[in-house]
């Protein structure tokens, strides 16, 4: 047999690399935040903060103009930004499936890459609430969609989607960044040790929370991690499940079929890990986290994007062979229309990106190649959010092909969408610059040292115990 | 147990022959009875029987299923964890065989099972006469032939493979299974939503729900992880591997059986509210006859039983560390999974309303099925290891703790 037959070789390798300590773990991660601002990131951030300003033109105008500067049409009254709204409330899936799901699988290798995916989550989530926030036209009046006690005795319809989807986002946005910070505490307390200027001192020491590493604090911070990890899980299938809602519970062809909430949940998660690669790929070269965001970390990536690529194919597949199954001829119909109609470019991209190109990462050689990977990811960013056009223009051929039409987007569409990069950018290269991209306390955690058996250092008494997060002799607050 | 490590020519692998034997000998026994009655259901009514038949018969294929998804999932995934469960999932799956001369009756019956099996039903029915090119008794054969062999295939390849490791202790014989674990996977995919399609929702042969693959699965395995717990608590007990096997690994099934009654009861309850919501009467037709005339009832418990009581008991640690919380959820577990099975097939004869007068030529199948499936599965703990004694991973996955 050609394969390997080394017994080690059954077990996977290790998860940190370049033969760190504890104490190298803390320097090269908070190095990052320590060091003088580079032109490198002083170009992006100025690029992100010149797409955020689009995105203030775009939106400023559109709340003083209207809706109508957009390319919405009568039978396409839902355009761009419900699937610039599902596109980015999908990416944000990744993070909690990181951050959650695989923490409760016990799956180690999470931890190097959970803040990074958090954060993303977290803006991500941010640009996704600005679509329905600015389509409602009135935006002044949003708070209409709380069910806030008046006189005139109005409420928000429970029965539509639309309402749900106010609770299960606004929902998930609290979670998840409480999860986000639950994580931070121990980091920032070491953040705040390593403080050289007061102002840094005294930030990071009031967001830490008065963390002092002691053996009570890491168990009441075990806990609580353990407690939102739970919480957390059944938000990864609710969120888009209710995002699905949004289309399946209508009696539109297309998009009324009940494999739509876990086909909604695969998708978002296969988006997800993509835009963490496409993240992360860059991140972990510029600020030299290759020792931690190891090729071993992509390559599972890259799995999970093959798998749950081909769930959402299998979701195509599925959907395809009932409309005809079903023989309903509306079904049928707006199938066929998909794939050959009018849209049928978007639909090829969306079938070419979302199931055909994964198909690559059945090949290890490809898995472990950095580059392609990142190629690779941003071909799924592109057929997802096609995969969310071709969904909603289901719209353009209705019931009644007198109101046929076809949608276009206007400038502004595609400024507010671009935009939306704008501000994420800017939100996660301020992650990046002030906040520890990995999670150092819990990076150790699964190095061998964290072993108590563990027998590595000469001299380990030293490094072994020094640099864990937060120092029991500086008391704070 | 974590500080001692196990040495792994000292495990004790070999479960109970003569305890493993009993149960042989009670289910092969058991098994006759039920065969008897099911001989007893032809006779009375065979329409009827055929239908108890299917129910039976889906009932046990998608634990045997759920056994070979589970093997392949633990190379997919290169688990440690369910090293030692593995054997019993791959002895569920050595099931399927046995399973595919159990479908020969189906086969004979299916002009009394599937309306669209009739020429002349299909002649005055445009819908079906649209889709009669999927829904042909040939083709409808031809498929049948096809899941049955690609899961024996399977089955057999990762247990002759995982066997073969028994004796020689060749670390290769992991790689082979991991290779083969991808393709298998999706093969299973594949063929388990069809012959969903095929067996179950045909049936109904206006109704389509594109979840229902899905659904079909997602009860497949949470029995499945049912019925590996209580095999992992007989192991443990009268199996005589308790030194071995520990309650942390039972627990992590309960873990995992907890997880699928979730997941279960999201894709059911994403397929009824979707369709309730939608309100589109081709496709309301399926629950109306299960919400009404009595229909009701049955809908009613499997809500409660298939999630709100178990998602209740199971959700504490403890309740999943117990033996006897553990044993009875997962008993009560295949009693819903029953009901789940008996309401996809029976409303379908009995569109008008339940008939409990039947309910002895369901229990008789059972039986009969059950008798038979039992019996073959505890003979494989007789014939080979009940854990992979030699998988390089068994000892680390003993050594486990959920402390």
């Amino acid at each position: 047999m050609a394969t390997p037959t080394s017994q080690e070789t059954v077990f996977p390798p290790p998860l940190v690399e370049g033969g760190h300590t504890f104490g190298s773990v803390t320097d090269a991660i908070c190095g990052v935040v320590e060091k003088p601002t580079s032109n490198g990131w002083k170009a992006a951030f100025t690029a992100a903060l010149a797409g955020l300003a689009l995105f203030g033109v775009s939106v400023g105008y559109l709340i003083w103009e209207g809706t109508g500067i957009w390319g919405l049409n009568n039978p396409v009254a839902w355009g761009w930004a419900i699937v610039n709204f599902v596109f980015w409330v999908g990416i944000g899936h990744a993070g909690t499936l990181i951050s959650a799901i695989l923490f409760l699988f016990r799956q180690k290798w999470r931890t190097s890459i959970n803040r990074f995916a958090e954060a993303m989550t977290i803006f991500a989530v941010i640009c996704a609430l600005t679509f329905p926030t600015i389509h409602v036209g009135r935006v002044w009046l949003l708070y209409w969609a709380m069910p806030i006690p008046n006189q005139m005795g109005l409420w928000p319809n429970f029965r539509s989607p639309l309402l749900w989807d106010v609770f299960a986002v606004s929902t998930y946005f609290t979670v998840s960044l409480l999860f986000w910070f639950v994580g931070l505490v121990p980091d920032l307390a070491t953040l705040r040790d390593r403080a050289k200027t007061k102002i840094a001192h005294t930030l990071y020491g009031m967001a830490s929370l008065g963390w002092r590493g002691a053996n009570r604090h890491w168990q009441n911070y075990e806990r609580a991690y353990l407690i939102l990890a739970g919480l957390s899980t059944p938000l990864v299938l609710s969120v888009h499940t209710i995002v699905s809602f949004d289309f399946a519970v209508s009696v539109v062809p297309g998009w009324h079929t009940t494999i739509f909430p876990p086909y909604f949940v695969a998708g978002a998660i296969f988006s997800g890990f993509a835009m963490v690669l496409t993240l992360a790929i860059p991140a972990r070269k510029v600020f030299g986290l290759q020792d931690f965001i190891t090729v071993r970390h992509i390559e599972n990536m890259n799995k999970i994007i093959l798998v749950t690529g081909m769930m959402v194919g299998y979701a195509y597949a599925m959907e395809f062979f009932i409309a005809w199954y079903s023989q309903s001829a509306y079904e049928s119909f707006a199938f066929v229309n998909r794939a050959f109609g009018p849209y049928a470019w978007a639909y090829w991209i969306m079938v070419s990106c979302n199931v055909i190109t994964p198909q690559l990462f059945w090949f290890k050689k490809i898995r472990t190649n950095v580059g392609l990977s990142f190629i690779l990811s941003i071909f799924v960013n592109i057929g997802m959010w096609f995969e969310r056009f071709v969904i909603t223009m289901s719209l353009h051929r209705d019931f009644l092909p007198s109101a046929w039409d076809y949608y276009s987007p206007t400038i502004w569409d595609i400024t507010t969408f671009v935009g939306t990069f704008g501000l994420f950018f800017t939100l996660f290269l301020l992650f990046l610059r002030f906040l520890p991209a990995v999670a150092i306390a819990e990076v150790k955690g699964v190095m061998p040292q964290a072993n108590p058996h563990w027998e590595g250092y000469h001299q380990h008494s030293d490094a072994a115990h020094g640099t864990t997060a937060g120092h029991g002799d500086k008391v704070h607050g | 147990m974590a500080a001692t490590a196990h040495n792994r020519a000292t495990i004790p692998a070999q479960a109970d022959a003569g305890a493993a034997n009993g149960v042989f000998k009670i289910g092969l026994g058991l098994g006759v009875v039920g065969l008897a009655g099911v001989g007893g259901a032809f006779a009375v009514d065979h329409k009827q029987a055929y239908f108890s038949w299917l129910t039976a018969f889906a009932f046990y294929t998608t634990i045997a299923l759920g056994g070979l998804f589970f093997t392949m999932l633990h190379h997919l995934v290169r688990a440690t964890w369910s090293t030692p469960l593995r054997r019993a999932a791959e002895n569920l799956a050595a099931n399927l065989p046995l399973m595919a001369v159990l479908f020969i009756p189906i086969v004979i019956g299916m002009h009394d099972l599937y309306h669209w099996s009739h020429a002349e039903a299909v002649e005055g029915d445009p819908i079906l006469k649209g889709k009669a090119g999927y829904l042909s008794p040939t083709f409808w054969i031809v498929r049948a032939v096809i899941y049955l062999a690609v899961w024996n295939v399977l089955a057999w390849f990762f247990r002759r493979t995982s066997l073969r490791q028994d004796e020689t202790g060749d670390v290769g014989l992991t790689f082979k299974m991991r290779k083969m674990a991808p393709a298998g996977v999706l093969a299973f995919a594949l063929t388990i939503s069809f012959a969903g399609f095929d067996w179950l929702m045909s049936l109904n042969p206006h109704w389509f729900s594109t979840i229902f693959g899905v659904y079909v699965f997602a009860g497949a395995t949470m029995s499945m992880f049912a019925v590996l717990a209580l095999t992992a608590l007989w192991l443990t007990n009268r199996g005589g591997l308790g030194n071995s096997l520990t309650i942390d690994n039972v627990h992590d099934v309960g873990k995992l059986m907890f997880g699928f009654i979730v997941f279960w009861t999201y894709i059911a309850f994403s397929q009824y509210y979707l369709i309730w919501y939608g309100n589109i009467p081709e496709e309301t037709v399926w629950y109306k006859v299960r919400l009404e005339n009595g229909w009701q009832w049955y809908s009613r418990l499997l809500a409660v039983g298939h999630f709100a009581l178990p998602f209740w008991v199971l959700m504490s640690r403890h309740a999943k560390r117990n033996r006897l919380v553990l044993g009875i959820t997962a008993v009560w577990l295949l009693v819903m999974h029953f009901l789940d099975h008996y309401l996809l097939v029976s409303p379908t004869l009995h569109d008008h309303g339940p008939h409990p007068a039947t309910l002895w030529m369901d229990a008789a199948a059972m039986l009969g099925i059950g008798g038979l499936f039992v019996a073959f599965y505890a003979r494989r703990f007789t014939k080979a290891a009940a854990l992979p004694a030699r998988d390089p991973q068994l000892a680390a996955a003993l050594e486990y703790d959920n402390a």
